[in-house]
């Protein structure tokens, strides 16, 4: 009896000194978005999705011991499949090899991941993971012509619980995809234009490609790789 | 614990409320299972409020509750209500009262010696350590019927733990954090429903 115990007792802590040390991955299993409370704007939208939102993963050394890797799986596409749906009248999903020339559409968006990145609770001495991603959106009109170059800046965190560090990375990614989500619900008309393309619409005024980043600055180092300065909230929007 | 009341407040048979943290966006660190400690104590018994978990009422009006785009003051109401759709999804829920927590619990001092040995023949521990927590909440309450704030709740609990050990460590925690949820759920509770009793 006393050999069983201190057996399990010996097992529990080697478990817990590997879960405390050993990094760890985290898979997005098809996660689901709510259904967001928006009105449609009237525009014919074709959605171009690039091949890192139909498959991306990261991995990284932290502290250059600690393996972590992440896994999304296609739940970037269905980020924007799922959002676009509920945001445009009308959104056909164009491949690589589509056309949009020959396409009934009012605006051409292409989005693809310009940087991603995360930290552990080790790194920020709290109990927390976070996640930022920045997505980028370009618009272009029916001539084909670049009309917005946007790129949303999204943050999720979410508190670490007892060994469950890879349930708490996972959730605090799908945070940063709900608050991706959010700001192109409340910005997206604003920033790029896009309700001015639709056939219905008055004619849009031609703009220059536009590049704000007035929500997160991001400076990218001599190593290509990208790191995220500040985030923050939009009150004025609200 | 204190209170500090702004308006009139009550409750009525069918009207609920949800409990929410402040925006981390903001910089507040309320612990998950803070939240779900006050939900789970303000609906307890018999005089128990009708809760709406926090994630099903997030989830019903996204995005306009979500940490970037929740209303910060309650000058941003107006503007919310005329979103589509929200204040029907409001209305069907039957929200009256929306909660926004902030302040966490945080290790404030601690001292002492403690080491544990452990060989072939058995292990042991030897030493005293001790620690103070400080759990700092604050609730600022929100009426939907006005579109105005109500006031606010806060609780303040200060706890020291111990552990002595002389081969067995014999913890005696202080449950510091579940106070504080015991005791603002309580004064919140009679703050709403306007009531000493409750």
């Amino acid at each position: 009896m006393r050999a069983t115990i201190r057996t399990t007792l010996s097992v529990v802590a080697v478990s817990a000194l590997l879960s405390a040390c050993g990094g760890g991955s985290m898979t997005l299993q098809s996660p689901s978005f709510p259904t967001p409370l928006v009105e449609k704007l009237p525009v014919k939208v074709g959605l171009r999705l690039s091949p890192e939102m139909e498959q991306f993963s990261h991995e990284e050394k932290v502290f250059g011991r600690e393996t972590w890797s992440v896994d999304f799986g296609d739940a970037n596409a269905r980020l924007f499949r799922q959002l676009f749906d509920h945001m445009f009248t009308d959104v056909t999903i164009l491949t690589a090899d589509d056309n949009p020339d020959l396409l009934p559409i009012d605006a051409l968006v292409e989005t693809s991941i310009d940087a991603f990145e995360f930290s552990v609770p080790e790194q920020t001495s709290s109990n927390s993971f976070a996640v930022w991603i920045r997505y980028r959106l370009k618009v272009y009109d029916k001539r084909g012509d670049m009309v917005a170059n946007w790129p949303v800046s999204a943050y999720g965190k979410s508190e670490t619980k007892a060994l469950g560090g890879s349930d708490a990375l996972e959730r605090a990614a799908l945070l940063a995809m709900r608050d991706a989500a959010a700001l192109m619900i409340m910005k997206l008309d604003a920033e790029t234009g896009i309700g001015s393309l639709g056939a219905m619409a008055a004619p849009a005024t031609a703009e220059t490609p536009q590049d704000s980043e007035e929500d997160v600055k991001v400076s990218v180092s001599s190593d290509n790789t990208s790191s995220f300065a500040a985030g923050g909230i939009d009150q004025d929007a609200i | 614990m204190q209170d500090n009341r702004e308006s009139v407040t009550g409750i009525a048979e069918g009207e609920s409320v949800v409990i929410m943290a402040r925006s981390y966006h903001l910089g507040n660190e309320t612990e998950a299972k803070y939240i779900s400690c006050v939900e789970n104590a303000l609906a307890r018994g018999s005089k128990g409020l009708r809760v709406i978990p926090h994630r099903e009422f997030v989830d019903s009006l996204f995005p306009w509750f979500e940490p970037r785009t929740a209303p910060a003051e309650t000058k941003g109401l107006p503007k919310l209500m005329e979103r589509p759709g929200v204040a029907k999804r409001l209305a069907d829920q039957q929200v009256r009262y929306i909660i926004w927590l902030e302040g966490d619990t945080e290790r404030v001092a601690g001292g002492g010696s403690l080491s544990c040995a452990a060989g072939p023949g058995g292990g042991g521990c030897f030493g005293f350590a001790w620690w103070q927590n400080d759990a700092d909440y604050n609730a600022s309450v929100w009426d939907l019927k006005g579109l105005e704030s109500a006031g606010t709740v806060s609780a303040d609990v200060s706890g020291t733990s111990f552990l002595p050990a002389l081969v067995v460590p014999i913890p005696l925690i202080a449950r510091t954090q579940a106070a504080a949820c015991k005791g603002l759920a309580d004064q919140l509770r009679m703050f709403i429903s306007d009531d000493p009793s409750a």
